[in-house]
């Protein structure tokens, strides 16, 4: 537990939770090929397509820090608190063919602990928290772009171009929630988003050349919290407005694999409020970037760091933190193979 | 490869040439001027490996609208006969002379060590002998070449100083299509000229094929203010490997292919016993024993292996794309009904992975020089510049359906070509199949004839080599119903491998494992495929062709290679069975599905 008075970083992390719900789907092999290069793979490149059949496990590792209870995506800011938190988040994901479309399902479930200095009510606290978080269910449609991919020649011949996806995130509000303190891992409301993800395709599809500009525009919703702890009196009503978040990646390929992205986050509305009584909006935009790079067919790995720049003033998110994130993929025929490689 | 009757010099001029002909420094005559009428433009459009099925004249699937108008104004030849090889059907196409004569005995990279320095032998068109360019110029025609040239990279070799006035082109036999990268460590430029000049770099935009075409077209339209006629040798590079294209004529058959090469064999088959090319019941070569059969193979598999052929076919489309240009420039300017056409591929396809065989061993310095410039090899990548792919021996035979082998190797797919000729030069009915004996040393004296010059008596003060070929004008004609007659044959030697050919009977010598090492014999004429040896049956044809065989390489001086690229093959490839559809049948049975009213579920 972090009780402390540590210094409070310049700048923040934009949040993590949009983030982190992102899986990683099946690294695929062919014996004729070598490896195939998975689609998919955390934060940039997670709308990329796989096999049908697919599954993904990925593990998230973030420490994050600033203003806000980084594990709540309607980052309530309070102005002078100082909030850190080591979170992994874990996950599995499939992909599944649906009217020729590619549906993709996902859930995902963070865990950690956070800790940190905390304004309320003017009142300066030191709490923490340890345990699970609300866990997240995503269902993802493609809309446009190539048919879903039902053999391997179709993930051979896959190539993005412009593709868009409509996807629906849901939290369930079962996660570890203290009335007694502010910051908690589970948010003990329900939120979730409808979002429509884009990766437009810049130029060859050829390992070791791929670009991509991804574009994530969504509106997150949130329900009331009526046992929100507020200034030494719990049961208050924690309401947040809708939230429009615009997530942007501008992707390329290194060599066959390892890649970058430059990120950026953008975050509008969501205003707050207790009991009525109306907090802030948010206006922010953070930056960052992230390196991935695929070990084998089966394992890759991100890094990446993310900052808030708009955060002068008192009442605006500070956040910023780094991330690592593991995802291994698998998928029937691919390990049917090494079986039979292996004898 | 020869005739038994040596070519004699026809001075009968066409009616439609006219013009007086200088006597040349070599020796070119002059012949008298037609009565009327400009002499006929000339174009050779050579595809590098092309098929003989390849082209949709000829029964492919590939889309060739252009070259399949000239064939359908024109005539198809089914049993033309090219070298097995490239260097040596160039050098036999433009100088008419055998190749164990003319310079390219062996080709410049496999000549084997007894050959090495003996006339004949030199791996480039040598200097006893003269050029069709240079008695066309001298006999007042424009030449102009572009493309692949792959007879001499020296001086007084390159095409300016064998009789082309004008001319891009690649020295070498092959390379990329978008730079100068060529294969190997040793020589990793590829060489260039243009009008007799060695290039330091290619034009921008260039793309091999579009470039050539681009060439040709303004040296036709600089060149045309004049009213000469011009001779073109068009030589493109396409469909050579490495499978280099633009991006857009990649994906214009995908997924066709997935369906494997028998499927298109049969496929290719069926429409050429439709179009009239070949006879019906003509039965397909047997697919090579080392080439699995494709609906055996996993979908990924065929679908990469599909990808190949995609791109292949891609290259002929484009290929087509840019004669099309060519021919509508022609039609533009007035001077397409004037000009003669002469298509068709420089050998058999090519079966056999280059790339493999240059840079296959790590640790070598190709292996490093391909890992720099040729490891692209991502099949999204397929058709960039670093990228080298070909199609394998499995495509190769679709290339050459209905036939057996492809280039290199005697069978009927590696020295049988499609030949399609059209214009001025053609009196038969439009569309017409002549299933006339014809070759490629033909063109020399058949050109001759049609621009009105005569083959020099004397070159640099020698009497030059006997040309082998027959004039084609009176069968193309309608005059003659054929070129030679029964008791003419035609001989190949390449690679140590070697075939006599006398009307409908082969015999065949091949090392193994494509061959057996011995004479093994076959009647074409109903057995186009060569799946029967009738040796045993009929040795009275093997003793009379052996004779024949023995005629040709006196007359040639034909020196079998002490050393060959077929060694240590047999040990590399699996041991060779007859390859028999559905066997073994646990491969193909499938699965049992009793009768509905017949099934229950288990008792308890």
């Amino acid at each position: 537990m972090k009780t402390g008075t540590k210094p409070r970083r310049e700048g923040g992390r934009i949040p993590s939770i949009s983030q982190s719900r992102r899986l990683a789907t099946a690294i695929l092999a062919l014996t004729i090929l070598g490896p195939i290069i998975a689609p998919a793979q955390i934060p940039p490149r997670f709308y990329w397509k796989s096999l049908a059949g697919a599954n993904a496990v990925p593990v998230i590792f973030q420490s994050l820090s600033g203003n806000a209870n980084p594990i709540d995506p309607a980052f309530v800011v309070s102005p002078n608190s100082s909030v850190d938190a080591t979170v992994a988040i874990a996950g599995y994901a499939k992909m599944l063919p649906v009217f020729n479309r590619t549906l993709t399902l996902a859930v995902l479930e963070p865990m950690g602990r956070i800790s940190g200095e905390t304004t309320v009510a003017g009142k300066l606290y030191n709490q923490d928290a340890t345990g699970f978080g609300d866990p997240m269910v995503e269902v993802g449609l493609n809309l446009i772009g190539p048919k879903a991919i039902r053999s391997i020649p179709d993930l051979v011949r896959y190539e993005p171009k412009l593709s868009l996806d409509l996807i629906v995130d849901v939290a369930f509000p079962i996660g570890e929630y203290d009335n007694d303190q502010a910051l908690n891992l589970g948010q003990n409301r329900w939120y979730g988003r409808v979002g429509a993800p884009i990766v437009w395709q810049i130029g060859p599809w050829v390992p070791g050349r791929r670009t991509t500009l991804e574009l994530l525009p969504s509106v997150w919703f949130f329900s009331d919290n009526n046992d929100y702890y507020a200034g030494q009196q719990t049961g208050q009503t924690l309401s947040t407005d809708p939230m429009f978040q615009l997530e942007a990646h501008l992707t390329r390929d290194f060599t066959e694999h390892f890649w970058g992205s430059l990120d950026s986050t953008y975050m509008a509305g969501g205003k707050w409020s207790v009991n009525g009584v109306g907090g802030d909006s948010l206006n922010n935009l953070g930056v960052g970037l992230t390196l991935g790079y695929q070990i084998n067919d089966n394992i890759s790995l991100t890094a990446g760091y993310m900052a808030t720049v708009n955060d002068s003033d008192p009442g605006d998110l500070r956040m910023d933190g780094f991330r690592i994130s593991f995802t291994y993929g698998w998928h029937k025929i691919v390990e049917g193979q090494k079986r039979l490689k292996s004898e | 490869m020869t005739m038994k009757i040596t070519y004699k010099q026809n001075l009968k001029i066409a009616a439609a040439v006219v013009g007086g002909l200088a006597l040349t420094a070599t020796g070119a005559q002059a012949a008298s001027p037609a009565a009327e009428g400009k002499r006929p433009n000339i174009v050779i459009i050579l595809g590098d490996d092309l098929g003989f099925s390849d082209l949709g004249a000829f029964g492919g699937e590939i889309r060739t609208p252009n070259l399949d108008g000239l064939a359908k104004a024109g005539v198809r030849c089914t049993q033309f006969y090219t070298s097995a090889s490239c260097s040596p059907t160039r050098s036999m196409l433009l100088s008419g002379v055998d190749t164990h004569l003319n310079g390219l005995g062996a080709m410049d990279e496999w000549a084997a060590p007894n050959q090495w320095g003996v006339d004949g032998y030199e791996g480039d068109l040598n200097k006893r002998v003269t050029t069709l360019p240079q008695v066309l110029k001298d006999a007042g025609y424009h030449t102009y070449m572009v493309g692949k040239w792959h007879m001499g990279k020296k001086p007084d070799h390159i095409p300016a100083a064998r009789g082309f006035e004008r001319d891009f082109s690649l020295l070498d036999g092959a390379g990329s299509y978008w730079d100068m990268w060529s294969f190997t460590a040793a020589n990793p430029k590829s060489t260039f000229t243009e009008d007799g000049r060695y290039l330091k770099k290619l034009p921008k935009d260039y793309y091999a094929t579009k470039t050539y075409t681009d060439k040709v077209i303004s040296f036709i339209e600089e060149g045309r203010k004049d009213g000469k006629p011009f001779f073109a040798f068009v030589s493109h590079q396409a469909p050579h490997d490495p499978f280099h294209l633009p991006r857009d004529w990649r994906n214009r058959h995908v997924g066709e292919y997935d369906k494997g090469w028998d499927a298109v064999r049969k496929e290719r088959l069926q429409r050429q016993i439709e179009m009239g090319l070949v006879p019906k019941g003509t039965e397909l070569a047997e697919r090579m024993w080392f080439i699995p059969d494709a609906t055996l193979l996993a979908p990924a598999a065929r679908a990469i292996m599909g990808k190949k052929m995609e791109l292949y076919a891609g290259m002929v489309e484009n290929m087509d794309h840019h004669v099309g240009r060519l021919i509508n420039y022609l039609k533009k300017i007035g001077e397409y009904d004037n000009t003669i056409f002469i298509v068709f591929g420089d050998n058999g396809a090519e079966g056999t992975d280059l790339f493999k065989m240059v840079a296959g061993m790590p640790g070598t310095r190709n292996f490093l020089f391909a890992s720099m410039q040729w490891s692209q090899n991502h099949p999204n990548a397929w058709g960039d510049p670093h990228t080298y792919v070909g199609y394998g021996p499995m495509w190769a035979q679709v290339s050459m359906t209905p036939f057996s082998h492809y280039k290199g190797l005697m069978g009927e797919g590696g020295i049988r070509n499609g030949l399609i000729v059209s214009g001025p030069i053609v009196k038969q009915a439009p569309g017409t199949i002549s299933r006339s004996i014809m070759h490629v040393a033909d063109i020399m004296p058949t050109l001759l004839e049609v621009a009105g010059a005569s083959y020099p008596k004397t070159i640099n003060g020698h009497e030059p080599p006997p040309l082998i070929g027959k004039s084609w004008v009176k069968t193309l004609a309608g005059e003659a119903e054929s070129p030679r007659s029964g008791q003419d044959y035609l001989a190949w030697e390449i690679f140590g491998n070697r075939a006599v050919r006398q009307g409908d009977w082969k015999l065949r010598w091949q090392y193994k494992p494509y061959g057996t090492e011995e004479w093994e014999l076959f009647n074409l004429a109903t057995d186009v495929a060569e799946r029967h040896d009738l040796t045993a049956q009929h040795p009275e044809k093997v003793k009379a062709l052996l004779a024949l065989w023995d005629d040709y390489v006196r007359a040639n001086n034909v020196i079998l290679p002490s050393r060959v690229l077929w060694e240590g093959q047999a040990k590399q490839l699996p041991d060779r069975y007859p390859v028999v559809d559905g066997y073994p049948p646990l491969l193909y049975q499938k699965q049992f599905i009793p009768p509905p009213d017949m099934l229950a579920d288990p008792k308890p």
